[in-house]
């Protein structure tokens, strides 16, 4: 558990993050969003004391971070940015060693987590270990960057913009790896984003910046349906309301029984994905089926539309 | 491998060393190269010291000095670089730069009445002389490193100490690299002025040249010279070409 307590930053004279108090769960992915200077990364950096705060605290599992030395606080925190900030001189393996390394984990330890985390960001091992960063495109790059956060295996990821650089395909693929991974491995990661869309895609909890105030911390379920003011409610977008509450749900929590003709839908699939499959189709209905691809049932344009709905 | 030491660039260097050797181990049989710059019978050759025992005094007298320079420099630039030495920073520059600004001959009258003739004036001019470039190189390389590795350098939890040595020092080395070639080139032409305070180097023949106005002397004087500050550039420049290929390659080190 990760408490933020009164975390005050004051540049000049502005608190650029103004006294934000904040509860994370362990095993929970938080979202932080906001517009730009909101001091989303100031919140962030305050965490692993990449800044010091100019008031209030941070506890992690109840011990306040000041009391350890910064360098000790850090091995013990993963960190990933969007420029991932790889080391160019240094080879994929050895950038993901980092951190081991200065643990002094043995050798033996330290190359096989390496081989582990490669495989588990699918870089195939003998390809890509002996490359330089400058060798990789920006996707594996990135999923160097982060393989290379979690190279000890931290309880907390801290992630500022990290798929920020990335086109929308890599984006959402890394997307879901990362919320797969984190469901594997239960590490709690607060991430920085300006992008709502990813924002409720991967948080269990979004927390909303303005100013240095944080506006609201919730579900993003209660962030859509209902915004804290007027500043939540337009970032949330008007337009765009309806598709985010739609990407919250399952097909499969919207099944009813029946039949349907066409391509069936994957239960897995969000509803938002399972109306775009409809509405592109020209069916009113499609048939779902499960992971093994046994048929569950039906879904209806309907009962998708009343899902968009907002919550009364 | 042995490819890449036949490319036209390798033979051409190992043609100019041989020649520069051959004619330092066995001046005598250049004589007759030489000697139509010669009048009424003078030597063509110098032989009041062997030219290879002065080659090497020449060549140590820089390494001395250029490798002084360089541990104060880098030194300098490294502690003007951490937060705890940042107000030094325009106070180091001035010094340096006056380092710079002060004529070596100037130098080498003043030192001489406190360290006596010989090597020592001409190591210290030489010192003094060479400190600019390697600091203001290490400067540039020290902080102009790409912020988002130097922030997750830190955020890793490397202390300031591994940051430095295992980050910021190999990043900044091509640029390192250039400040000691400049250096050391530049301290190899003006280590000939040494001679004039008896310090043994390759100043001698080009002295005892001009006081007899023997040209040949002058131009075997000029042209050794001349050539180890070529084959001395030309392996620097190797060596940082290396440097900076293990580097990522930086922007500002091309390559
Ligand atoms: N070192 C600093 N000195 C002075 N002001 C700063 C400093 N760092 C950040 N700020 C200011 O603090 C505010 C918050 O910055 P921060 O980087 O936290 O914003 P952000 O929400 O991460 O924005 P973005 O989405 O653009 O990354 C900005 O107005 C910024 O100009
Ligand atoms: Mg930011």
């Amino acid at each position: 558990m990760i408490e933020l307590s009164h975390l005050t930053k004051v540049y000049g004279g502005i608190a650029v993050v103004n006294d934000v108090n904040m509860t994370i769960e362990a095993g929970t992915l938080t979202v932080i969003v906001g517009t730009s200077g909101s001091g989303k990364s100031t919140l962030l950096r305050m965490v692993n004391r990449l800044i010091e705060p100019t008031k209030g605290s941070v506890f992690i599992e109840g011990r306040d971070v000041s009391m350890l030395p910064a360098y000790e606080l850090r091995r013990s925190i993963g960190y990933a940015i969007q420029n991932h900030g790889l080391f160019p001189h240094w080879t994929v393996a050895r950038n993901i060693a980092t951190v081991p390394m200065l643990l002094g984990w043995d050798r033996k330890k330290v190359d096989a987590r390496v081989e582990e985390l490669m495989e588990l960001f699918q870089l195939d091992h003998e390809q890509f270990a002996g490359r330089y960063p400058h060798e990789l495109s920006g996707g594996q790059q990135q999923r160097v960057g982060v393989a290379r956060a979690m190279a000890a295996k931290p309880a907390l990821l801290l992630m500022d913009e990290p798929f920020g650089a990335l086109d929308p395909i890599i984006r959402a693929k890394a997307q879901a790896d990362l919320k797969a991974i984190q469901r594997r491995t239960g590490t709690t990661i607060l991430l920085v984003t300006h992008d709502m869309a990813e924002a409720v895609h991967l948080g269990d909890r979004i927390a909303v910046m303005d100013a240095g105030h944080l506006k609201q911390y919730a579900p993003a379920a209660d962030i859509l349906a209902r915004p804290a003011d007027a500043f939540v409610d337009d970032l949330i977008g008007t337009v765009d309301r309806p598709f985010h509450y739609l990407t919250l749900g399952t097909v499969g929590s919207a099944v009813e029984p029946g039949e349907a003709d066409g391509a069936p839908l994957n239960a897995d699939a969000s509803l938002y994905e399972g109306l775009g499959a409809l509405l592109w189709s020209g069916r009113k209905t499609a048939p779902v089926v499960d992971a093994a691809g046994a048929p569950l049932g039906r879904v209806s344009l309907d009962t998708i539309a009343d899902r968009a709905a907002r919550p009364q | 491998m042995i490819r890449d030491m036949i490319r036209p660039g390798n033979l051409l260097r190992l043609a100019v060393f041989g020649a520069l050797l051959a004619f330092l181990l066995a001046p005598d049989r250049f004589a007759g190269l030489l000697a139509p710059l010669t009048s009424n019978g003078a030597p063509p050759i110098y032989h009041q010291s062997s030219l290879i025992d002065l080659t090497l005094s020449h060549l140590f007298t820089v390494a001395v000095s250029t490798l002084a320079a360089a541990v104060v420099a880098i030194g300098l630039a490294i502690f003007v670089t951490r937060p705890a030495g940042a107000e030094f920073l325009a106070l180091s520059r001035a010094v340096v730069n006056i380092g710079q600004t002060f004529p070596p001959v100037a130098v080498l009258a003043l030192s001489v009445p406190a360290m006596g003739f010989g090597e020592a004036p001409t190591r210290m001019a030489l010192f003094l002389y060479g400190l600019l470039p390697i600091f203001e190189n290490t400067l540039v390389g020290l902080s102009t490193l790409p912020p988002a590795v130097m922030e997750t350098a830190s955020a890793m939890g490397m202390t300031g100490r591994q940051r430095l040595l295992k980050v910021e020092l190999p990043l900044a080395m091509p640029l390192i690299l250039e400040g000691l070639r400049l250096s050391a080139v530049i301290g190899l032409a003006t280590a000939t002025i040494g001679s004039t305070v008896a310090a043994k180097g390759l100043g001698e023949v080009i002295v005892a040249g001009l006081l007899s106005g023997n040209l040949a002397f002058i131009v075997q004087g000029g042209v050794i010279t001349g050539v180890l500050a070529v084959l001395l550039s030309d392996g620097f420049q190797a060596v940082a070409r290396y440097a900076a290929k293990k580097g990522g390659a930086r922007p500002q080190t091309g390559a």
